[in-house]
């Protein structure tokens, strides 16, 4: 595999967006529109006020497959970050998923059978396991996070429970895949291949931000669980 | 995108532990570590979680066979259980383990092993077709029975279905019943009318 560079502050962000097109899902979620022009990293987030220094290693990481540094972790800012996550649930359960439903239901309704209501039902059981997981993170990680950044410290909870628990959610669309392609009896078709294609890439961006959760998220929240104990210490 | 690898390390001593997880961590995998640092401990996460690998010092089972502990207390198919040795053990019970690593090995060679463990396939289990049996409780499964009910309508004892489950779910790579339902349906092991009285 060719060695993939790391994106710094004074890269241009076109660069970056061509060259890697899912950086555009990344960007959506930070907020920051297209049609950059000529200007840095740095500039893009600087314009729209979002920390460069966690869009760089939310990018980095979705463009190549590496070690997080230390270093990348310490500058993450974890109120960034959960912005971040936040609009990607909203991504998933508002529009990703409801549109697979739909093209899901568009090429099963040629034929309403059994078959295809087994089907639309796995998907939507699927999808409430989706809900679920990720309205757990926004109802109790989330909030056990903003608490920390505000130096409060929530002694019944902490982020290794998270870690412990945090199952990959894109799992079952993985399974979901192989259930169609294995055993749907369908003609190949131009509207089932869509949909399929429209499932491995909600498969990938599910793994890539289960990946943000458990190597982005989770140690920079272990280093600020550790620094405010050690702030509890001091004053005591 | 590569899978998450689930790795117990069950290792009383700290230093060790911590060592082996820092070796580990140079890989270029997602791998989640959990640290066993007691045999009471190791019974209690063999039981909620489902390793992929377990990292083990013979020395905290008392040098009981890894046939022996998936027997007794692990039960979950398809982990791969590595010695992780410290003092001299005996060599017939070291080749009982999948792999084994000693703490004099390099980081190269643990990181090579490793892999090794990681990548060789389950032997125990093929991708075969259901057998008659499993079929059966395929059927039964997708009706809404409980293992509890399924049990007791075939004459089995409950462990036996749950073995059962476990060899099917392998075997189709499917692990939930709403997946099952869409097997079943496919390969007419049930008559449409038993899921619509569940309704």
């Amino acid at each position: 595999m060719k060695k993939l560079m790391t994106y710094t502050p004074t890269h241009k962000m076109s660069d970056l967006a061509t060259q890697h097109f899912r950086i555009l899902l990344v960007l959506n979620r930070f907020g920051i529109g297209l049609g950059f022009g000529e200007k840095t990293i740095a500039e893009v987030c600087k314009e729209n006020n979002v920390d460069v220094a966690t869009f760089l290693a939310v990018a980095n990481m979705l463009v190549k497959d590496d070690d997080i540094a230390e270093e990348t972790i310490l500058n993450i800012s974890p109120e960034a970050l959960i912005t971040y996550l936040q609009r990607s649930h909203e991504y998933f359960l508002e529009f990703r998923l409801p549109e697979i439903r739909q093209g899901l239901e568009n090429v099963l309704t040629e034929r309403k059978n059994d078959l295809n209501n087994a089907v639309l039902n796995y998907f939507d059981e699927y999808v409430e396991e989706v809900r679920k997981h990720m309205m757990y993170e926004e109802t109790k990680v989330f909030p056990y996070i903003r608490e920390l950044i505000e130096g409060k410290n929530n002694r019944k909870y902490n982020i290794d429970i998270f870690r412990r628990h945090h199952d990959q959610v894109e799992y079952r669309l993985k399974e979901f895949k192989q259930i169609l392609i294995k055993y749907y009896p369908a003609k190949g078709s131009n509207e089932l291949n869509n949909v399929l294609f429209d499932i491995f890439n909600c498969e990938y961006d599910l793994a890539s931000h289960n990946k943000i959760e458990n190597q982005l998220l989770i140690p920079s929240i272990l280093k600020l669980e550790q620094k405010n104990r050690l702030r509890d210490e001091q004053t005591n | 995108m590569s899978k998450q690898i689930k790795i117990a390390i069950a290792e009383s001593s700290d230093v060790i532990r911590a060592g082996v997880i820092s070796i580990l961590k140079r890989m270029n995998s997602q791998i989640l570590f959990f640290e066993i640092k007691n045999f009471q401990q190791l019974r209690q996460s063999v039981a909620h979680h489902n390793f992929d690998i377990l990292i083990l010092n013979p020395i905290l089972t008392g040098f009981s066979s890894p046939q022996q502990l998936k027997k007794e207390i692990i039960k979950s198919g398809g982990i791969k259980i590595i010695a992780l040795q410290s003092v001299l053990c005996e060599n017939s019970l070291l080749s009982q383990y999948d792999e084994s690593i000693s703490i004099f090995d390099s980081s190269e060679q643990i990181i090579s092993k490793l892999k090794k463990a990681i990548s060789s396939p389950d032997t125990d289990i093929s991708t075969e077709c259901l057998s008659s049996r499993e079929k059966e409780i395929v059927g039964l499964v997708v009706k809404g029975l409980s293992n509890k009910q399924i049990a007791q309508k075939l004459n089995l004892s409950i462990h036996t279905v749950i073995t059962h489950r476990r060899n099917i779910s392998t075997k189709l790579d499917i692990h939930s019943t709403s997946g099952l339902t869409i097997y079943a349906i496919v390969n007419k092991l049930i008559e449409i009318d038993d899921i619509n009285k569940n309704d």
